[in-house]
């Protein structure tokens, strides 16, 4: 009860908070807390590598796939009801009516969601958050944030995952029972970093700083996020601005 | 940590999909001078994606296989020296040309090993399909969109940034579920040349490729 009083005022005090920064979609390096943020991004890098990854791995070991692949669609089809929520609060019917048919058909043939029949047959899952309602609504993303444990964020997004977790009819903090409430968690976030085992060499493969190009990446596709609820994806000002040293004069000595 | 998980990995995912995408666009051997962007994207995609299905030796990601799929299939296709140059920005005015050319193939040489883990989760019913674009008809530097689709998994959609060149048309930068690759690759070039220098981030790309290559 006390979580659905809390959520207008946590609203609020994000709306008025971040209304100031851009809105026009593109991405900005808006890191002030980059210190805080930086030891944060080290400290959830120790407990992936001690807890997270090595759990993960023997849920992978004991769990036959196929009892994998139903579990992660089980919780995929609880978290479309409410993309498709969040799809109608962004004024995307279609894209809600779809996520609606999603949802009804793999609960009823697909076995409560067992089975993603839906994607198989043409309708694949589309994601929707209320971090991103808020940013379709005009709230400016704010600085960048990493949080414990749940990673990469932004004021904006911070407050979006406080209204994903209080206002989510499905979701598993609505269950009273604390044994089965964790029990879910656990799982949940369990299943979901096993599909990215063998994903975490590649970002120190391929980056100069894994912390930048994390959030750099996060910003990007957030902001991309956006536009496409705001159906503004074909808007051609989207596009990164890139200045080119080739296009501008070699520097003049100066004189003596 | 759910978002720990999902927005790192999928950047990470994303970025592996999308340069292994690049390099099916660019991959097609006869692209027609006067084909549209688009055209050239489908036809490239589509042959690329044939031999990542075929070829044994690129599925199972082997060095040489990819780096001469590489060099045969894609470069023709891409003005890597204007995403190298886009990426390092301001600085590229002050490097030579020979600290210009090394920085090209450690760049390419980092590109390679991002798409060499992707080639695996390459699927036999994994297509490609293009998205509705606009662009002005005379328009000399435009964005074709598109989205591999697999029977199980969210769409992947990837972008292409084109630039119309007397040549015909070059890829110089692709975007991959909403992260544009030298947007990304901006800040740490500037970061590592403004702690390092210019060599210094020549030797901290080779020094990462090196180890790669030996890890093999």
């Amino acid at each position: 009860m006390i979580k659905k009083l809390l959520a207008p005022a946590v609203l609020a005090a994000v709306l008025s908070g971040c209304a100031s920064t851009s809105t026009t979609g593109q991405a900005n390096n808006n890191d002030p807390f980059e210190g805080f943020n930086r030891s944060m991004f080290r400290f959830n890098e120790s407990v992936d590598r001690a807890v997270l990854k090595p759990v993960a791995q023997g849920y992978v070991d004991v769990v036959p796939e196929g009892a994998r692949s139903c579990i992660g669609n089980m919780f995929g089809n609880l978290g479309d009801v409410w993309s498709m929520m969040n799809m109608f609060l962004q004024n995307r019917a279609p894209d809600g009516i779809n996520s609606m048919f999603r949802v009804l058909f793999n609960s009823t043939l697909g076995v409560f969601g067992c089975f993603d029949l839906a994607a198989q047959n043409g309708l694949p899952r589309n994601k929707a958050d209320f971090g991103q309602t808020l940013g379709v609504w005009g709230v400016g993303s704010g600085p960048y944030l990493v949080l414990p444990l749940l990673g990469p964020s932004t004021i904006r997004d911070t407050a979006g995952l406080a209204g994903d977790f209080v206002f989510d009819p499905v979701s598993i903090g609505q269950i009273n029972d604390h044994a089965t409430r964790y029990g879910l968690y656990g799982l949940k976030f369990t299943d979901k970093r096993a599909q990215y085992l063998g994903a975490e060499t590649f970002l120190y493969d391929v980056s100069l700083d894994p912390y930048a190009f994390t959030r750099d990446a996060y910003l990007q596709r957030r902001a991309s996020l956006i536009r496409t609820g705001r159906e503004m994806d074909d808007d051609e000002a989207s596009l990164p601005v890139y200045e080119d040293p080739d296009d501008e004069p070699a520097p003049v000595p100066a004189a003596q | 940590m759910k978002r720990l998980m999902l927005s790192v990995s999928s950047a990470m995912r994303s970025a592996v999909i999308g340069l292994f995408a690049v390099m099916m666009v660019a991959g097609a051997a006869s692209a027609r001078a006067q084909a549209t962007p688009e055209a050239l994207i489908e036809q490239v995609g589509s042959q690329l994606l044939k031999i990542v299905k075929t070829d044994t030796a690129v599925q199972r990601g082997e060095l040489p296989a990819l780096l001469k799929v590489v060099d045969e299939n894609v470069l023709p296709y891409v003005d890597f020296e204007k995403t190298t140059r886009l990426a390092a920005g301001r600085h590229w005015r002050q490097a030579t040309e020979a600290q210009r050319q090394s920085l090209i193939n450690e760049f390419r040489m980092t590109l390679v090993r991002t798409y060499s883990g992707a080639v695996s989760q390459v699927k036999q019913d994994t297509r490609i399909e293009l998205r509705p674009a606009r662009y002005a008809a005379d328009a000399t530097d435009v964005v074709v969109r598109t989205q591999i689709l697999q029977s199980a998994g969210e769409p992947i959609q990837v972008d292409y940034r084109l630039e119309k060149q007397s040549q015909g048309w070059k890829i110089y930068d692709v975007n991959v579920m909403g992260i544009w690759l030298i947007e990304n690759y901006r800040n740490q070039f500037s970061q590592e040349i403004g702690q390092h220098g210019f060599d210094g981030l020549i030797k901290s790309l080779a020094t990462r490729n090196q180890s790669f290559a030996q890890a093999r």
